[in-house]
């Protein structure tokens, strides 16, 4: 392929090759990391996506805020592609895991520039990247039981202290744990705890303050009943879900009955309204009194439910009848149906909840299924000024149930505040200088790379970087060194005074899985973009296809 | 962004805007600061009235904060967040738009000065939480007042002053009074909790024409409805209604039905089937006796007739909101299959069933003095007017209603912002570090409310309100001191009987410092993003 080109190939385009690709990779790549750099830490602050329709969202959230951004560069969209995974596997640090990648890149291409091969580069990062998680396993985490369950809401507390609920963490890191301990769930099989955070329903209402923001020990769920003459109040529910329309049967496929008789024509009619009350008799004879279904109820069945004094709500999200079901112990009937060809409904399908109750909450209507028999469910709704906060609230709030499910899950915890990135710098020079090849430079990078951290956390509060990043290394070099200062290993920034601090003590406390993963995923998507040494961009094919056939 | 080598880098896409830092942060200030000044005038007892013409020419005239925003279109990112909190605070309350707007924009403009003083937004943040949890705080143990809910007098003049500051002032009394019987009307008892619905179950009927002193509630339904046929009564004292949400009339199934005829009798067959079919629902109607019929669809002439045989009036293509209230006020079940009709579906609680023609148009109504379900009849000149007054009685409604359910008071006219300006600044004094300044700043905010309110009746601003200052330090006593918004005055609340909702004032703070800190948080605006979740592939630039 080398040579002309252009000529050899049918396709014409552009192609740039060896180390101005690199470079370009690791400017667009440093942009990236910049334009999230200032969100990072307690003291970070948000950025403002507008969009072409003029829609505004307020985000600290680095995987929202990249998702937002149109970026073109092919090395960009790498790193907005990290931030979405460390999103989806662990839902926080985001932020983090983009700027470590962008200083790594940075850096190896220091090293490239100075004729170190990109492969020993890359040999060097994955060395270094291996070591750092072992040490950080076996020596920097420590179990959630040694703090029990304040570990958690401190983790929670972290996780949204550089949010926009910051400054009322202590409400809702109470919340936030409270709501991932009632979905928990023990597979009977494996006896493996799960927590299915998904199951957590986030509300949002406008109204009120933040603070007021209410955790539900039940399943909150966006509707209302179905008509006014139902009751709003069942205690001791049964609950029916279902998964059809109950409206009048409707030949699918536009089938047409041919009839006869013109007599027949009413008895068609009648049937058609008969079908449907049939289905609703049974129902309501197993004993529901609540019955929430996914599609239409037509009018002319909301008086069976209002004289049964039935509680009926129509058009559910199917995704939440299904955690109804789940925690209320109900069967998700797709239809009545059953094997003899007969339709019945059976006591056994409902569910069994304490209270089911139409609450009224700012303007709208909410319904609270509260006690669920088979399973604890819980639901948060938050309260705020306006759509835009409430969007990051939840944002944010799910940003923290990740973090508590993962510190429950993996039951391991890190310092936060810098402590990590410093302790493993500290420790990856020293091993560096035990490396006899050339790999010796690329983790001596590697190290250097991971202070971007606390330093970016410093800078961002405006505190002098250099002065509390050598304070930090300082002791977590006296930790690493003498034995008997080994306590010393939890030292990280306190941001809001300067200082260094025991973070451990303060409750600055990070799921170890997080920082593993980060550290892993960022070193993986910096060897990819370094992996690169020549781009081909193609020019757009040219219509001419088109022009052809449609003129 | 530009490369290393010198030729530039392209990383987001060129038609993305990027600002950030200061310039952001003072940008969203301003923008905030120019929100409030549009409406700063419509607060207080002396407020102007904004006259809005949407593109299309339609008039809008109101000082209502939130019906006026409603109309502006903005641009800038902050005044949008800014609009959205006028619509909060309507939902919340009902009251009190003017008043959000105003003190979050002054709530902004307060954080100015210390941006350019270099204090990081994060402690000016901090800052403002405390101060709004303490004013929170103060305003609930300190500062109100508990009335008690039957006492009519007093929720009167809590209605008064919310109804001070509208057009409809100059008939004070008769709002009063409607507002006042509307909601304690619909006030049903559900289970030791106070079920007030004023969206489902008080309407207004605006009927252009006569003066605003003929403005009544009824207790009752108004439709504006004319029975289906001349020759049915118009006027039946203690009717029993059936209430339907079904055809009278002949409707083919849902299934495809083709009916095909091979003999030349079928047809009249056919036809005889129809009427057989109709004349069996309305059998079954008369069957139990019914004065009138209501239904949501439609009813055909077939059965008018026979209805009309068995003495029956009947109306047809009623709301669902309608029936719901005529369900309300009637005691019947709506019906949706006239053979599942049966005697204890028909409703006979309601008193009189009359219909009256006023101006040109006809009006129906069903009245009962037990009922739950108001309308409101609403008069007036113009249909301008009336929508203002209707604005108006919406704010009434909503304040009595919030007063019922939460029955605290707290001063008007200013003087409980300036109670907790007063408590504030002495409570900063005791705050250690910068965070001092900031907390300070919230409290010379809440001055903005008694300010305007001088500014706005033409009074000397200065003057009157370090009096005020100087009053409010004096003594603890005197946090009913207040500004009076017709004479610019100090006056204690007390006497002149300004009262407002606690839940109305405090929603007030927290919707303004809640969305100062979210704007606060700011540094940085990106422009001309996608559209979340659309796809942007190629496909948008295929030629042709």
């Amino acid at each position: 392929m080398a040579g002309a080109a252009e000529s050899i190939l049918a396709l014409t385009g552009k192609r740039t090759t060896g180390q101005s690709i690199r470079s370009q990779n690791v400017t667009a790549a440093v942009a990236i990391a910049n334009i999230v750099k200032s969100s990072l830490g307690p003291v970070g602050l948000d950025k403002m996506l507008v969009d072409d329709v003029g829609d505004v969202i307020i985000t600290n959230d680095g995987a929202t805020i990249l998702k937002q951004l149109e970026v073109e560069h092919p090395a960009g969209k790498v790193l907005v592609e990290l931030a979405q995974l460390q999103d989806e596997e662990v839902g926080d640090g985001t932020t983090s895991v983009v700027i470590v990648a962008a200083e790594l890149l940075k850096l190896a291409d220091e090293l490239v520039k100075n004729k170190l091969h990109p492969t020993t580069v890359i040999n060097g990062y994955r060395l270094a990247c291996k070591e750092s998680v072992k040490y950080l396993n076996e020596n920097l985490s420590f179990p959630v039981e040694e703090l029990g369950r304040q570990s958690l809401v401190n983790a929670a507390k972290t996780s949204m202290s550089s949010k926009i609920i910051g400054p009322d963490s202590d409400f809702f890191s109470e919340m936030v744990v409270e709501a991932t301990e009632l979905v928990k769930v023990t597979d009977s099989a494996t006896g493996k705890i799960t927590y299915p955070i998904k199951a957590i329903n986030v509300l949002k209402a406008h109204g009120k303050s933040a603070r007021e923001s209410m955790l539900i020990k039940g399943y909150a769920l966006n509707c209302t009943v179905a008509c006014q003459g139902m009751p709003l109040h069942i205690k001791d529910a049964k609950i029916a879900c279902l998964d059809f329309s109950l409206q009048k049967a409707k030949m699918h496929l536009g089938i047409s009955v041919v009839v006869e008789d013109p007599a027949k024509l009413e008895a068609i009619r009648r049937e058609e309204f008969d079908i449907v009350k049939r289905r609703i008799e049974k129902i309501l004879a197993a004993g529901a009194n609540v019955i929430l279904t996914s599609g239409g109820i037509d009018d002319l069945c909301l008086k069976m439910f209002t004289e049964a004094g039935a509680m009926a709500v129509r058009r559910c999200k199917k995704a939440d009848l299904k955690r109804i079901a789940k925690a209320t112990g109900a069967t998700l009937t797709c239809s009545l149906a059953n094997l003899e060809g007969e339709e019945t409904f059976e006591a056994s399908q409902l569910g069994h909840a304490d209270e089911v109750a139409q609450e009224r909450i700012s303007d709208d209507e909410l319904i609270l299924i509260r006690g669920p028999k088979s399973r604890t469910a819980s639901s948060i709704i938050l309260r705020g000024a306006n759509d835009t906060m409430l969007d990051e609230m939840e944002r944010s709030v799910h940003d923290s149930l990740c973090v508590v499910r993962r510190v429950l899950e993996s039951g391991r915890l890190v310092a936060g505040g810098g402590a990590v990135e410093a302790a493993l710098n500290v420790y990856l020079e020293a091993f560096a200088t035990t490396l006899s090849s050339r790999e010796q430079l690329a983790v001596a990078e590697f190290a250097q790379a991971l202070l971007v951290i606390p330093k970016t956390l410093s800078s961002n509060a405006a505190r002098d970087a250099t002065d509390l990043v050598a304070k930090l290394r300082a002791f977590h070099h006296k930790a690493q060194q003498n034995n008997k200062l080994a306590h010393l290993k939890w030292a990280g920034l306190d941001l809001e005074n300067g200082e260094v601090r025991d973070n451990k003590e303060c409750g600055v406390l990070e799921p170890a899985m997080s920082k593993v993963k980060s550290i892993k995923f960022a070193t993986e998507a910096a060897i990819t973009i370094l992996r690169i040494d020549d781009l081909i961009k193609l020019d757009k094919e040219e219509p001419r296809g088109g022009d052809e056939c449609g003129m | 962004m530009m490369g290393a080598g010198g030729q530039s880098i392209i990383v987001l896409s060129q038609g993305t805007k990027r600002e950030s830092g200061h310039h952001v942060q003072i940008g969203n200030i301003t923008a905030c600061k120019t929100i409030a000044d549009v409406i700063r005038t419509s607060l207080g007892p002396r407020a102007m009235l904004k006259m809005l013409m949407d593109p299309m020419g339609g008039i809008v005239m109101t000082n209502d904060g939130n019906a006026i925003l409603r109309e502006i279109t903005v641009k800038h990112p902050a005044a949008k967040s800014m609009i959205d909190i006028a619509r909060t605070q309507d939902e919340e309350t009902g009251d009190g738009t003017t008043s959000v707007i105003v003190l979050a924009g002054e709530v902004m403009s307060q954080a100015q000065q210390f941006l350019e003083q270099k204090i990081h937004p994060t402690i000016i943040i901090q800052a403002y939480r405390n101060a709004l949890e303490d004013a929170i705080k103060l305003a609930e143990e300190k500062y109100s007042r508990v009335i008690d809910v039957n006492n009519d007098e007093e929720i009167k003049t809590v209605v008064r002053s919310c109804l001070g500051t509208k057009m409809i002032s100059k008939w004070m009394d008769l709002a009063v009074d409607i507002a006042l019987n509307a909601v304690k009307t619909i006030r049903v008892d559900k289970g030791g909790v106070n079920e007030i619905d004023i969206k489902r179950y008080c309407r207004i009927e605006k009927i252009p024409g006569g003066t605003i002193e003929d403005c009544k509630v009824i207790k009752g339904v108004v439709l504006n409805k004319d029975v289906t046929h001349a020759k049915m009564r118009r006027r039946i004292e203690n009717p029993r209604v059936v209430l339907l949400d079904c055809n009278l009339e002949y409707k083919k199934g849902e299934s495809q039905t083709s009916l095909e005829i091979v003999r030349e009798e079928d047809i009249s067959k056919i036809l005889e089937q129809e009427e057989i079919a109709i004349r069996k629902q309305c059998d079954e109607i008369i069957a139990v006796k019914p004065d009138i019929v209501f239904t949501e669809k439609g009813i055909s002439d077939l059965a008018q007739h026979f209805l009309l045989k068995a003495g029956i009036t009947a109306l047809r293509r009623c709301k669902k909101t309608d029936n719901n209230r005529l369900a309300r006020v009637t005691g019947a079940r709506i019906v949706n299959d006239t053979c599942d009709l049966r005697e204890d579906d028909v409703g006979t609680t309601a008193e009189l069933f009359e219909i009256t023609k006023i101006g040109d148009e006809y009006y129906t109504y069903v009245t009962s003095s037990k009922t739950t379900a108001v309308t409101v009849c609403l008069r007036g000149p113009s249909k301008d007017v009336i929508n203002e007054v209707e604005r108006n009685l919406q704010d009434a409604l909503h304040v009595v209603r919030n007063v019922l359910l939460n029955p605290r008071l707290v001063p008007g006219g200013g003087a409980l912002e300036m109670a907790l300006a007063h408590a504030l600044v002495e409570k900063g004094k005791s705050i250690e570090g910068v965070r001092q300044w900031p907390y300070k700043a919230v409290a010379r905010a809440l001055e903005v409310i008694p300010r305007t309110l001088v500014q706005n009746c033409g009074g000397s601003t200065i003057r009157q309100l370090t009096a005020l200052r100087a009053k409010h330090a004096q003594s603890n006593d005197n946090w009913t001191w207040g500004i009076d918004g017709c004479s610019g005055k100090l006056v204690d609340m007390k006497e002149l009987g300004i009262w407002d909702p606690l839940s109305v004032r405090l929603q007030v703070l927290k919707t303004a410092v809640e969305t100062s800190v979210m704007l606060l948080r700011i540094d940085d605006i990106v422009s001309g993003t996608k559209k979340s979740g659309g796809g942007d592939g190629p496909v948008k630039e295929m030629p042709m």
